[in-house]
């Protein structure tokens, strides 16, 4: 018998709490892209209007970061309705970490259809990642970024951007019964899947950059409690970014806060934290 | 002696038609959409800005309520994503719901009367009223401000470039449409300065 099984009574399964939650998040987030550009063009309800990059709740208004900065940026000047409408997802990042790429990106819902029928097919519970890229990278597509968008004057992830993509040309299908051909960027990403699970959410999305960068000294982390961990490993294996969880790259910049760690831990060794000002 | 300037001329050539190539292409990256009858919404701001301030969000496609903005894909370079109105196939009815919902500041707010998304220019000479063919006086007839921006001077319709908001009404009524798809009275983009 396991040693360890002593101290650290095994905590009663409670696998995919986490999982199932952020599935209906993803779902719904997504079935919102979809089912909204028919209320707003067939009935005429348009409470809600837009996407992820720019969203309408009423009078409240919602813009993706990356996408407001570019616009400032470029206009080189200050519009005080974009700074008001980027301060709530700017808050969320701030506060929870990059939380939107786990629980509400379409992109990341389809890369998570996308892997479950990778596992289906290979008949595997873990899929290997066959390419690892430096994570620092992601540092540099959000740089790089802006730098060419400045240098052309034309912002760049404002129509190339994966995210927002989905939502456009769900919108075009519906409201012009054509697509867009930026559209194959979204096959491009989903087909990167095939390769590294979330390749281009770890290395290549600014917009992933961005919030990481927001919520670097976030108040909502994974904490690792070392004296419960028995080292088994799943929780690294289950990590979508292939971060080493337990050796505590959990509190690094790069954790999304998706919870499968803790899902996979059959310890309870994991769990989410909400540390204070001061202990970072 | 005779290869040595063959090769030069070819050598030449090339480079000639790469240069032409990238300058062709990057022309058409950045090339405006924006001309006769293919307008942005009213109160967008200059030409050469818009590209680089509108978040392609789509506020304002999905807002209109006629359906008259459409959006650009990536066959428009840089401009993919940006709204545009063909005046000829749906007009803006200046209901202003677009300018409303902009997150930008790339549509400002505007009043009807005051939105310069261009001029109606009559061809003289393709107008049935002015050719003397007809006693049409359509483009009057629908102009929003009538009397204003299109008047009658002895039965023949004159447009006021200093009242005229371009919605493109009478562009999108005229009945003359030439082999071209222009109409006998056609919406020219505003100039740079001239916008709101």
């Amino acid at each position: 018998m396991n040693p360890l099984a002593a101290r650290s009574p095994v905590v009663p399964k409670k696998r995919g709490r986490y999982a199932t939650l952020r599935r209906l998040a993803l779902a719904g987030a997504f079935l919102l892209l979809l089912v909204n550009p028919l209320l707003n063009y067939h009935w005429g309800i348009t409470f809600i209007q837009g996407w992820y990059q720019s969203l309408g709740i009423g009078e409240l208004r919602l813009v993706s970061p990356l996408e407001g900065l570019e616009s400032l940026l470029i206009a080189r000047q200050v519009y005080v309705p974009t700074l008001i409408a980027m301060a709530i997802p700017l808050l969320v990042a701030l506060l929870l970490g990059r939380v939107f790429c786990s629980w509400i990106c379409p992109i990341s819902f389809l890369a998570e259809m996308v892997e479950g029928i990778r596992r289906r097919i290979a008949g595997k519970t873990v899929l290997r990642d066959r390419l690892i890229l430096t994570r620092r990278l992601l540092w540099l597509a959000l740089i790089g970024e802006l730098l060419l968008s400045l240098i052309l004057g034309a912002p760049l992830f404002v129509f190339l951007s994966p995210p927002g993509l989905v939502g456009r040309e769900l919108m075009m299908a519906i409201y012009f019964q054509r697509l867009a051909w930026e559209g194959v960027l979204v096959l491009a990403v989903l087909a990167l899947e095939l390769v590294t699970r979330r390749i281009y959410c770890r290395s290549f999305c600014p917009l992933g950059g961005l919030l990481a960068l927001v919520g670097l000294s976030r108040r909502l982390v994974v904490d690792h409690q070392v004296n419960r961990c028995t080292g088994c490993g799943r929780c690294d294996r289950a990590c979508p970014l292939g971060l080493k969880v337990s050796l505590g790259e959990s509190r690094s910049a790069y954790c999304w806060n998706c919870g499968a760690c803790i899902d996979h831990c059959d310890h309870g060794s994991l769990r989410f934290v909400w540390r204070g000002g001061r202990d970072r | 002696m005779r290869r040595r300037s063959f090769c030069k001329l070819l050598g030449s050539l090339a480079a000639g038609s790469l240069v032409h190539g990238v300058t062709e292409t990057h022309a058409a990256l950045f090339r405006s959409p924006v001309t006769t009858n293919r307008l942005r919404p009213p109160g967008a701001v200059a030409e050469e800005d818009f590209v680089g301030r509108c978040i392609r969000c789509g506020r304002c496609v999905e807002s209109c309520p006629y359906r008259c903005i459409t959006m650009l894909d990536i066959r428009q370079g840089v401009h993919a994503g940006t709204p545009l109105i063909a005046v000829e196939q749906i007009p803006c009815y200046l209901c202003m719901k677009c300018v409303k919902v902009c997150p930008t500041g790339t549509l400002r707010p505007v009043a009807q009367e005051d939105t310069r998304m261009g001029t109606a220019v009559i061809n003289t000479f393709t107008c049935a009223a002015w050719a003397g063919v007809a006693l049409c006086r359509t483009c009057y007839d629908v102009c929003p401000f009538k009397g204003r921006a299109i008047a009658l001077h002895e039965l023949l319709p004159k447009v006021v470039p200093e009242a005229c908001t371009g919605c493109g009404l009478c562009t999108h009524a005229c009945p003359v449409t030439m082999d071209n798809g222009l109409k006998a009275i056609n919406i020219e983009p505003p100039t740079e300065g001239s916008r709101s």
